[in-house]
């Protein structure tokens, strides 16, 4: 018998953030909370001079990492085994972070910025949902490379042998999770922020499949009148720009150098818009989860994976040698959010001999998995892929258990 | 809120210095410029004119450009005019107008703030 949360589950909503890695954002919990597996004070990094310079609580909200620290696939190559080329042997120490930035001209001590990681007191949405409900431990991105290619895992569980920026085409017969929903005659939404701000990678399936996107104003709504489809997918607001009556709208996708306190209220009221509508608290479940680390420092190695089926060839992947997907990107934060879910879960990773590992391909898996059953279009990297709804109990926690943001 | 809840988190706001609509794009963002742009060629009708996105430096000018391309493919994503309330008829507003014979409260709407 399937837990009572799950039994209850009608909704699946997916947040997915931009560019931060998880000891950046949630490392700093270590120390109160032992399982999470974050910072102890003492990783480190060289620089340029060969100092090692350790991992720092001094992140700021914006203007320290205006420089864009590179997350393209020979500069993670080079954050993730420190320089050491492509070759037998070679193995992964997450020594090259302040090597990576160094190289975008920031300078010696700009370069330490890397290190740098936020104290929980800082991040008060991100830390709290993160110990009141379910933090994994081992979620990566499925790709060590860019934006574009790794949200592809989220929709399709592939990049299609892709792992830069480029336009992809997609192959068939692989279809995105909300097409293989509505197919099904299920509902599926992708929710952009708004006109000015769009959609990220999935330009195709705007311009083919417009019935299954809808803005982020429109997600309130469906959330308030109840009309929420069974799965929505959430992007932030990838932009500064004019708002409606000479307001301002700032990008809430957290990439720097866009102000990560504005990203921490549009998760705050997403998640809000979900639990203070009781029938939908009770029946939703609520992934926030980043893209990719986007340069920034993470001392977990990211481990093997099933190969995806596909190669990316050497000049794609600009490190002179062929990538199979065959290894994960660097670790981001992600956090389950379920009245179903006891305070302070957290989903073990790499850490754990019994641990379980996430990238983005879970996400199709999972909703598939849950909404569609056996679906067979898709890579058996995805079918293999484990389920990141397991922390849903039988236990409801009370109302006044739960809190609510004032945004 | 309406409801009360027992344990409520403040969030901090955002400094309004946080807003640059002059910044430089981002590598991301060109790329999606660059993604909408091949979908402009595929759907450019004789006589029309390309978008010189090499133009495109800011993220306003970005934001401009992705509003024009997304209405194109998306016109039901477009933020729905805010409706004007009329003003509320107060008991006192009320009695007095009736008071005066008038049949009903003269309208501030032009007066009103856009929001």
């Amino acid at each position: 018998m399937p837990p009572v949360g799950l039994d209850n589950l009608k909704h699946i909503v997916v947040l997915m953030m931009e560019n931060r890695s998880f000891d950046h954002m949630l490392g700093g919990l270590m120390k109160k909370y032992p399982k999470i597996n974050g910072l102890t004070g003492n990783e480190s990094n060289p620089d340029m001079n060969g100092t090692m310079v350790p991992v720092q609580p001094n992140a700021k909200f914006q203007g320290q990492l205006d420089h864009d620290p590179d997350h393209h696939f020979p500069g993670v190559d080079l954050q993730i085994f420190g320089g050491t080329p492509p070759g037998p042997g070679r193995v992964a120490n997450m020594q090259g972070f302040i090597k990576s930035y160094a190289t975008q001209g920031t300078g010696i001590n700009a370069s330490h910025a890397i290190m740098s990681y936020f104290p929980p007191e800082r991040l008060p949405v991100l830390t709290r949902l993160a110990t009141e409900y379910a933090v994994f431990n081992g979620w990566f991105s499925s790709i060590p490379g860019p934006t574009i290619c790794n949200r592809a895992f989220a929709h399709y569980g592939t990049s299609f042998g892709n792992v830069d920026m480029n336009l992809f085409y997609i192959q068939d017969p692989i279809q995105s999770i909300y097409e293989r929903m509505v197919q099904a005659g299920h509902t599926a939404k992708i929710y952009y922020y708004d006109q000015q701000s769009s959609t990220m990678e999935i330009v195709n399936l705007l311009k083919n499949q417009p019935r299954i996107f809808g803005s982020y104003s429109q997600f309130i709504g469906d959330c308030k009148g109840n009309t929420l489809p069974e799965y929505s997918f959430i992007e932030p607001c990838y932009n500064d720009h004019p708002g409606p009556g000479g307001g301002q709208i700032l990008a809430s996708d957290q990439h720097p150098d866009h102000n990560v306190q504005e990203g921490e209220r549009f998760i705050a009221n997403t998640y809000n818009a979900i639990r203070t509508k009781q029938e939908l608290w009770e029946t939703t479940a609520m992934l926030v989860v980043y893209d990719e680390h986007g340069g920034i420092y993470d001392h977990v190695v990211p481990p093997a994976c099933e190969a995806d089926g596909k190669s990316a060839p050497a000049d794609k992947t600009g490190t002179a040698a062929p990538f199979n997907f065959d290894r994960l990107g660097v670790r981001v934060p992600a956090i389950l959010v379920s009245p179903y879910i006891p305070r302070g879960t957290v989903v073990p990773g790499t850490e754990d001999p019994n641990g379980r590992i996430f990238e983005h391909a879970c996400i199709p898996g999972t909703v598939t998995n849950f909404f569609l059953k056996n679906y067979d279009q898709r890579t058996s990297r995805e079918k293999n892929s484990n389920n990141f709804l397991a922390p849903l109990t039988d236990i409801l926690r009370p109302d006044d258990d739960c809190w609510v943001f004032d945004v | 809120m309406e409801k009360k809840y027992k344990l409520v988190a403040k969030v901090p706001k955002t400094p309004k210095s946080a807003y640059d609509h002059g910044r430089f794009i981002s590598s991301l963002i060109e790329h999606q410029i660059k993604h909408f742009h091949e979908i402009e060629k595929s759907l450019l009708k004789p006589g029309q004119e390309l978008t010189d996105i090499t133009k495109i430096k800011t993220e306003l000018q970005a934001s401009e450009y992705l509003k024009k391309m997304t209405a194109l493919l998306h016109p039901q994503g477009a933020e729905k005019p805010r409706r004007v309330a009329p003003p509320r008829k107060t008991r006192k507003r009320a009695k007095a107008a009736k008071s005066k014979g008038k049949g009903k409260t003269k309208s501030r709407r032009g007066k009103r703030k856009s929001r």
